[in-house]
Parts: C-alpha cells; structure tokens; sequence
C-alpha cells in the first residue's frame, strides 16, 4: 500500500505537465518539438565539389549501402539510405572531407525507387586515348595529381611530373605497354641524387 | 467522406511484426509508443493480435526459418490493411543480407514475401520517423481503402 | 397509453445517452489513464497545423474504433464453431444494450419500475459476460480458450460479490425493484451496511469491467489478446460496442443502487454527472496504480476479502431487517 502511495504522489505531481514531445506539430511553443541529441549520425551528405570518385567510401561501407556505377563517361557514386546503418566509416575515410554525416533523419517514403532514398553523386570518366576504355574520373586523376606535385620530393619533382605528362590520358593497361618511354622506369637505371 | 473512412484515419492499430535482426528497430518503436512519443494522442494503439491490426510494422531481416510465419501474419490482418517496413534491414537487408554472396539463413527484407507500402530507413530509426512512417501508412490505408470501395 | 407512449420515447432517448455516456466514460479512462502515465493520451484539441488531415479532436476515439472496425473484414477461423462464433457478440451486445433498459437515468425511469428489475438488471449483465466467454471458447484458438477460461474464474468471483453486495442493498431496503430503492430512507447503521455494499461492488465491478490488476482475461503480453484473439471487423467492433454499454450500465446500477435519488428526476442530472466522473476518476486512478495480479492471486483476493466482506454485509443486513 505504502508503494501505492508513493506512486500515487508522483503521478499528481505530473499531472498537469506529461512528458510528451510535441512531435509532429510545431505549433505549440511550451514544450518541446523533438529531442536531437548533439552528435546524431542521420542521413549522409555529399558534396558534389569535393567528391573525387575515389572509391575509398564504396571499401569501408559496412552496410553495402555505397554502390559505384561506371558507364562510358560518367561515374555514379550511390548511396542506397535504405541501407545504410549510419556507421560514418566512409565520414571517417573520406581523403577530401566530402562526405557529412548531418542530423536530418526525417524519411519516409512509399517506393523502393524514391529518388529522396539515394544519394548520388556524377562524376566525369576520362577514357583511354589509346583504347578507348573509361578509367577514371577527370576529377580524381586532377587530384592525384595536385597531391603527387605537393608530397614528392623536390629533387625528383621535374623528372617525375615530365613523366606523368608524357603518360596522361592513358587507362593503367596502356600506361603499362608505354612505361618504356618513361624516364622513372626502373629498367633504365637512372640514378637520382636522393638523399 | 463517409464516417467510416473517417474512423479509419482516426483510429489505425498498429501491430508490431518482428521478423528478425537485432531488436534495435524494435526498441525504437517500442520506444514511439511510450510516454516520450505517446501515439496515442492520434489513437494509435499497439494491439497484441494481427487480427486486429491495420498496420504491419515489419522490422528486421527475414531468416529463412521466418518465412512461414510472416506470410501467415500477413493473411491474418484483415483488409484493409498497410505494411511499414521500419529500420534498415526491413527496407533492403542492410548488413545481413546481400545478392552476392547469398546469405544461408537469411531472406532478405520482407518486401519479397509481402507486399510493403511504406519504407522508414534508419539503423535504428528515430521514434519521430517511425510516427511519421506510420502517418504516411494512414494516408496510404484511406487511399487503398477507397480503391477497395470502388 | 400516455405511460406506453414515454416509455416507448425514454427506451428512443437511452440509447444515444448510453452510447454517448458509455464513450465518454471509456474516453475519460483512458485520457485520466494517460495522464497518470505523463502522457498526453487520446488528444482533445488537436494541433492546429494537423487538424485538417488527422481530424480537430479525439474525445470519440473509443467510437472510431469501434466504427472503424465496422469497415474492416471479418475473419472466422476454420477451427470455430461457426454459428456460435458469429453470433456471441451480437448476443454480448444484446444482453448488454437490454441492460441499459432497466436500470434509471435521471428523468427517464424506462423500466425500472418492472417488478424484480434488480435482478433482471444484474441477470442479463451476467449473460452479456457470459457471450464474451462462450465466443471465444468457440473460437478453436489456444490463445481465447485460455482467455475464456480466466475470465470464467474471474467471472466467478467478481460474479459473485456483484450479485451479493447488489442483495445485501436489496435486504436492508426490503425491495428488489430498482426504482423503489430512492424511496427508502434507512437508520445510520443501514447506511453503513449500504456503504459497505458499495466498496464491495467498486471492488466486483474491477472484475468485471477487466480495470487493471484484473485484467488478465485480456492480458496483452501473455495471451495475445486472449478471448478477442480471433475477432476481427465487426464482430470485433460489436464485442467492443458491448463493453461500451457494460461499462456505462456498471456506472449507472453503482449510482442506481447507492445513491438512489440522484438517478430519479432530471434535477438530480448534474450530481448524477458528478458521481458519475468520481466513480471514472477512482477506476482510472486503480487502473494505473496497480500491476497484473495473476489469476491465482486475484481469485486469493476476492474470496479472502471481497467475499467476507460481503458475507458480514449480508449478515448484517439481514439482522437489521430482523431487528427492525
């Protein structure tokens, strides 16, 4: 009985103030509309500036939710919300920051094919100039590059960028067959000063 | 629009298929009927038989053993009725289930057992997107139920 | 004539003041219920920018459920007996509804005034029960024979004291006509036999209305949702559409019986409401406090309590009728 009471007391004391949320309204301005916790790994954004193509969020994805689509010249970067469990892998991955986990959750739809479910991202192929095959995208050959230039040595920088010019346009195969014309192919022997 | 089609709006009971996963999707609708999310407010209620029910809330990916009892629940509910997919698994299998390499014991999401009319991402959803799937069901069991009457 | 012709119109009037009544005080348990629980519950204004396409408010939820119902399909199960499947909840709702006919409500005395009304009263609220029993052991399902069992070993006990505290009043007041209880002014110990006979009724009609630590009949988490487990479209909605009316006929024999003049001319209306939301409140205030007991438990609680408490009752009265 004494627990009854107990019980009793608490309930009067919240009687006049339940604990709901105001959730689909937002009319009323007492209490509050939803809790969003600070940090809520919601649904992803990418930005389409930054996204190179590079295929690192496609690796780590966890929930297979991160599909790459290639056609003949444009790359598609996919992510299904469908299945996606929001682990931020590809958040954590990512070499140029593109993708953002925000805390926009808010998603019901009543088709598998709802554009609102994915998130895709086009990109530019390059292809081959010998073959003809895409193989990579305009984007990310420009970044690698840019990279390349910044990280390298300098004493070896001209050999190296004379070299990468020399090879531009061609898909990994034919750059293989054309590596002879190279000056850094290691067959030739050609001793850097590299301390 | 009749009385009825109107009771229909008002009152949908939603009856909480589990069809396997983790249990993470379950806790979260769990946690919308609670008093932090209180549905009833628009006469929600969790009925404890699929006889009862308008709407499924399907959660978690299907493991083979599974199947016969999901088909089953699914003619159980009497028409007019609406399925809720509810959390990652149930959309499109998630981390359990893939077309390739085929899973040994596990299906796939419901929709290839049952027809599903609403889709709620999430790893798990939040209990606002599962009121909010739900409110979509609603419109969607009006809609199925005019077509019904025609 | 004239006596005909008000009875025939009174018997047009209850039944939307039943049905109006019985929904309200349904709503009323559940909205107090909810706001126990520091929820909102059942929402009676509705947030504005939602009003337009979920409905301005939902004082008639219990209503919409049941019409909402009324629109769906019905599923009858291979196992059942057909015929006694189909037909027990409109039965329920029959003996139920003709409850509502004998027991007074202010200004319409219907009839009240036939002879042993008390009896017919209680007789066809035990049959309406008895339907919620017989439909679902028809039913060919593990889960409603389970809960048809356990609403008869509650039907037992809660029966019981129902129909003794109702005679233990019929005892001290010397009739078993319902309308003849308002003339009857007893001695203060008769008052409090009475009073005695009300806290056993409030304790009977827990049973029967399945208020919470006696609602293991249709105790969700353990038995689906046990004798109702197989209904389904209106046979589900009259099943429902009964329990309205049982509950507005238990509200209305309490006052009937215990406070007999507020159920007897139209001036009394305003306290008869009052009374009314009282007797709401103290079940949804017992709904909430209290856990499930199990069935062994809550048959210990009524026969080591209710019952001798109204055996003492009856006792009582009945050497009081002696003595006096």
């Amino acid at each position: 009985m004494s627990t009854h009471i107990k019980i009793l007391k608490q309930v009067i004391q919240k009687y006049s103030s339940p604990m709901t949320l105001n959730y689909p309204s937002s009319i009323d301005k007492k209490r509050m509309y939803s809790q969003i916790p600070e940090g809520l790994r919601g649904f992803l954004e990418r930005d389409e500036e930054k996204c190179v193509g590079c295929r690192a969020c496609y690796m780590v994805c966890s929930g297979r939710a991160t599909k790459i689509f290639d056609t003949a010249d444009k790359r598609t970067v996919q992510v299904f919300h469908f299945r996606c469990t929001y682990c931020a892998h590809c958040e954590e991955c990512c070499p140029e920051d593109a993708i953002k986990l925000t805390s926009k959750f808010e998603l019901a739809v009543t088709d598998r094919n709802d554009p609102k479910a994915y998130v895709n991202t086009d990109l530019k192929m390059l292809s081959c100039k010998a073959c003809n095959k895409p193989y990579l995208p305009e984007k990310m050959q420009k970044r690698v590059f840019e990279r390349l230039s910044e990280k390298i040595n300098p004493k070896v920088k001209g050999v190296v960028v004379e070299d990468y010019h020399k090879t531009e346009g061609f898909c990994p195969e034919c750059k293989r067959v054309r590596g002879v014309l190279l000056d850094t192919h290691t067959k030739k022997h050609i001793w850097l000063e590299v301390v | 629009m009749g009385l009825i089609d109107r009771a229909r709006i008002y009152s949908p009971w939603v009856y909480h298929l589990h069809c396997g996963g983790c249990n993470g999707c379950d806790i979260e609708t769990l946690a919308a009927l609670a008093p932090r999310f209180d549905v009833e407010r628009f006469g929600i209620q969790l009925v404890a038989s699929p006889r009862h029910a308008d709407i499924l809330l399907a959660t978690g990916c299907v493991p083979k053993q599974f199947i016969p009892m999901v088909k089953r629940v699914y003619n159980q509910t009497p028409d007019p009725k609406v399925v809720v997919a509810i959390g990652g698994c149930a959309c499109g299998g998630s981390l359990f289930y893939d077309e390739d390499p085929e899973n040994y014991a596990i299906l796939g999401s419901p929709d290839m057992l049952i027809p599903v009319d609403v889709y709620v991402p999430g790893c798990a959803p939040k209990p606002e997107q599962i009121i909010n799937g739900v409110v979509q069901g609603i419109l969607k069991l009006n809609e199925k139920a005019t077509r019904r009457s025609k | 004539m004239v006596d005909h012709v008000f009875t025939i119109l009174s018997i047009a009037l209850i039944i939307p003041i039943s049905l109006f009544l019985g929904v309200m005080y349904s709503f009323l348990i559940r909205k107090l219920s909810a706001r126990f629980q520091w929820r909102v519950g059942p929402i009676v204004r509705m947030y504005g920018d939602l009003a337009p396409v979920i409905g301005s408010t939902r004082i008639w939820q219990p209503l919409y459920d049941i019409l909402k119902l009324f629109g769906k399909d019905a599923l009858i199960p291979s196992t059942a007996h057909k015929r006694l499947f189909t037909w027990s909840p409109y039965l329920s709702l029959f003996f139920s509804f003709a409850a509502v006919l004998f027991i007074p409500f202010p200004g319409l005395p219907l009839l009240s005034g036939t002879p042993y009304s008390l009896i017919i009263a209680s007789y066809l609220l035990i049959a309406s029960i008895l339907f919620t029993i017989l439909g679902p052991a028809a039913s060919g399902s593990p889960w409603g024979a389970i809960g048809a069992r356990r609403e008869v070993e509650l039907f037992l006990v809660a029966e019981l004291s129902f129909v003794a505290s109702l005679f233990v009043v019929a005892v001290t007041k010397g009739t078993l006509v319902i309308s003849e209880l308002a003339g009857f002014v007893g001695s203060i110990p008769m008052m409090l036999v009475t009073a005695l006979a009300g806290i056993t009724m409030f304790a009977a009609m827990l049973g029967k209305l399945h208020i919470k630590p006696f609602d293991m009949p249709e105790a969700e988490c353990e038995i689906v949702a046990g004798p109702y487990t197989e209904y389904s479209g209106k046979l589900l909605g009259t099943y429902f559409l009964a329990k309205v009316f049982v509950l507005y006929n238990m509200v209305a024999l309490f006052i009937a019986v215990f406070l007999p003049p507020l159920s007897s001319s139209v001036l009394w209306l305003p306290l008869y409401v009052v009374a009314a939301l009282v007797l709401i409140f103290l079940l949804a205030v017992v709904h909430v406090l209290n856990p499930r007991y199990t069935i062994a438990k809550a048959l210990m609680w009524y026969t080591k309590i209710i019952v001798p408490l109204v055996i003492v009752g009856f006792i009582a009265a009945f050497f009081l009728r002696v003595v006096a």
